[in-house]
């Protein structure tokens, strides 16, 4: 048996790279991570590439809005915050590995702000046996309210006291949109446009408890396939069209909304339109419009505010000062044209601060979490981000932070949103 | 018998690396070991069917796909042993890869290339079809999750046993029958050789080795399978491992599980990039520049250094 020399020259060289690597990555691990004197470490994961990159800007936002709390506030309790951000690319086996290397490797002091429902899931078990806050998670989902008190439910697989959200979740928005429906169509006729997956069907279950006993005005259901043509709804608008009804509901993600918004407008049909406010975003619809949507009259809803109709709001300009001092032009354009995904995060990003301020001048992960569940940004202490009297708030029997929405019609003159009625409890 | 002596002493040499590496490496690092090891064990499976029969399957990772949720499943709804759950994983995706290498007998080059891209679209979308059993988009999570240690060790004694079956099937009749269907059909056909039943056997094969990967792959993600995992991406991956590996050579499958392992997670790091888009510009540049200096991949560069140190 005979070793030669090549064959020992590859061996060494894996034994010292092991070695170099395992004593840069075993040093300094003292009290608690992520916190040094001078800064506070925390990560996240985001789909810079892939099939969800245009949620991209909620990450830059949230990291612009660090930047202004270390330059104006010198940072939170004299420590600069750190936001390590790493591309998922919308893949929930990535989101793993990627979050194993900032708890892991960067030893970050926790989770904050992660996108996405699978990425989510996919985590959270190994961050809770860890003892890492999962924290403002960026999903609408409804399982991390749920999950600390109702940890029996199969989607919980047991309970999950370090995990929180942050949005309003989809079964509740969608019930405000089945009361609307109810108070302005004598004689409804509803067809729902859904995404086939768990996305859409928590917004039809929504829908359909919201509806009540008129369930049954429900005369037609379409669903497509997240990942197939756009084009291939313009299939499934005929046939609600077809079946006569006189509203229509989407619960599709911003592509499919965008077709299916320019299918009615090319067949000149304005049934009542619903849209779930993930798509509803200025960007996407002006992108309807200039494919032909006609969508004056589409009623969605919000929970922040907008940067095109509510300009003058201290909110909006400190937002734009931001915005404008970060001297990246593609973000100040986004901004300036209505993506609300950067006012989004701006919004989760003052609420992390929030608590991260909250959490004590020797901040550990548990007193962090504690901060996230007894959040209380109302008067004084209200988010500077979020639409005009709602509050962000959260207690010991209560994980969902925001619970209000205000329903807003799309408006054919101005090209935008005009918010109307009063601010809705949706809550649990 | 002269000439196998070298084969086995870098066999040792890896044992013996692979043996003391979890007591040198931090946590994290173990856990990227542990992921070159799956990435060995499906990168082994592909170039069985594409290094030794010539066939070329951009699909492979509805293999590990089918591995995968196997794994979930099992281990949600019956509490299964993982390690059985490996086993029944690499069962089923024998029988699921035989079945189609059936109608792929009938195809050849970029039009079998074809029809395993369908075979990679079509089966992650499966999952919202049977959505009460596979969990839709939410998901399947593994009753189970086991430390990085655990999948470091399942995942490289599941490439050694594997490797050894590899090596018993390829050194054979078998093998010779595949190479002989790779180099000339005709020839394979006037020599007695069943084309039909190896081209099968192949697809098979590589299929259920594909599917340990797969089971493993579930394992590293926390236990959790999710058809995003399972993405068209993950299949090019494959083929881009057993293109970077070459032909028949253990140091080939390594660079290559290597290269797809690793390559994804030091991409991110590089600073001039930044973390964003860094993985998507580094890597196809590194696949490029790969397929450019060594065309034969790791296995021809040996192949040329070798020679050169013989003349």
């Amino acid at each position: 048996m005979s070793i030669n020399r090549k064959q020992l020259g590859a061996l060494l060289c894996v034994v010292v790279v092991g070695i170099a690597v395992a004593s840069t990555a075993g040093a300094a691990r003292q009290g608690t991570p992520g916190v040094a004197d001078h800064s506070i470490t925390i990560g996240g994961t985001f789909p810079f590439s892939g099939p969800a990159s245009l949620y991209a800007t909620i990450a830059y936002a949230e990291q612009a809005y660090y930047g202004y709390i270390n330059k104006t506030q010198g940072g939170v309790h004299g420590r600069k915050i750190i936001d390590i951000t790493m591309d998922d690319g919308y893949n929930p086996s990535t989101t793993v590995t990627d979050v194993k290397k900032l708890v892991e490797k960067d030893n970050v002091f926790a989770i904050v702000g992660s996108l996405g429902t699978a990425p989510g899931l996919a985590t959270w078990g190994y961050l809770n046996k860890h003892q890492v806050p999962q924290a403002l998670l960026a999903t609408g989902d409804a399982y991390w309210g749920t999950c600390i008190y109702q940890a029996k439910i199969p989607q919980c697989n047991g309970a999950k006291p370090w995990t929180i959200g942050w949005q309003p979740d989809y079964p509740a928005e969608a019930r405000q949109y089945a009361k609307y429906i109810l108070s302005h169509q004598s004689k409804p006729k509803i067809g729902v446009l859904y995404q086939s997956d768990d996305y859409g069907k928590n917004y039809l279950a929504g829908l359909m408890a919201g509806l009540g006993s008129h369930k049954k005005d429900v005369i037609a259901e379409q669903k497509y396939t997240s990942g197939s043509d756009p084009a291939g709804i313009q299939a499934h608008i005929l046939k609600l069209k077809q079946a006569g009804v006189n509203t229509v509901v989407i619960f599709a993600t911003p592509a499919y909304a965008i077709a299916a918004l320019a299918t009615e407008g090319g067949l000149h049909w304005s049934p009542l339109t619903m849209l779930n406010n993930v798509s509803a975003n200025r960007l996407f619809m002006l992108a309807a419009e200039s494919k032909g949507a006609m969508p004056a009259g589409v009623v969605s809803s919000t929970y922040i505010e907008s940067q095109t109709t509510q300009p003058n709001l201290p909110g909006m300009q400190l937002a734009k000062a931001i915005i404008d001092s970060t001297h990246n032009n593609d973000l100040i354009t986004d901004f300036n044209n209505g993506d609300n995904n950067i006012v989004y995060g701006f919004a989760s990003a003052a609420t992390a601060v929030d608590a991260l301020k909250r959490a004590g001048a020797n901040p550990t992960r548990a007193s962090f979490m504690h901060a996230l569940r007894s959040l209380n940004e109302t008067g004084s202490n209200s988010n500077p981000f979020v639409y005009p009297g709602m509050t962000v708030k959260t207690s010991a029997t209560h994980g969902f932070p925001m619970q209000q929405l205000k329903l807003e019609k799309w408006n054919g003159n101005t090209h935008d949103w005009k918010s109307f009625g009063s601010v809705i409890n949706s809550g649990h | 018998m002269r000439g196998r002596l070298p084969a086995l002493g870098s066999l040792a040499v890896v044992a013996v690396v692979l043996a003391v590496l979890p007591f040198v490496l931090s946590d994290y690092n173990t856990y990227l070991a542990a992921e070159v090891g799956i990435f060995f064990v499906a990168v082994l499976g592909l170039n069985i069917l594409t290094g030794y029969t010539g066939q070329i399957s951009i699909g492979h990772g509805a293999f590990m796909a089918i591995g995968g949720y196997t794994t979930a499943v099992m281990s949600r709804d019956h509490h299964t042993n993982l390690i059985v759950t490996m086993l029944l994983a690499f069962a089923f995706c024998f029988v699921v890869g035989l079945l189609f290498g059936l109608p792929a007998l009938r195809l050849s080059g970029a039009y079998l290339a074809l029809a395993t891209f369908a075979l990679a679209i079509s089966v992650p979308l499966l999952t919202d079809q049977w959505s009460t059993y596979l969990g839709g988009t939410s998901g399947v999570q593994s009753s189970e999750t086991k430390s990085n240690l655990w999948i470091y060790g399942a995942a490289w004694t599941a490439s050694a046993v594997l490797f050894l079956l590899a090596w018993l099937i390829l050194r054979g009749r078998v093998g010779r029958a595949f190479r002989a269907v790779r180099d000339s059909e005709i020839a394979a056909t006037a020599s007695g050789v069943e084309i039909g039943i190896y081209k099968t056997l192949a697809f098979g094969i590589s299929a259920a080795f594909c599917g340990v990967a797969g089971a493993l792959y579930v394992m590293a993600s926390n236990g959790f399978a999710q058809p995003d995992e399972f993405s068209v991406l993950l299949s090019l991956q494959l083929l881009i491992g057993a293109a970077v590996a070459g032909l028949g050579s253990l140091w080939g499958v390594l660079a290559g599980a290597a290269f797809v392992g690793l390559l994804p997670n030091i991409s991110t790091s590089v600073p001039v990039v930044g973390n964003d888009h860094g993985r998507d510009v580094v890597y196809g540049l590194l696949v490029i520049l790969v397929m450019l200096v060594l065309p034969g991949g790791f296995a021809g560069l040996l192949a040329r250094v070798r020679s050169l140190v013989r003349t």
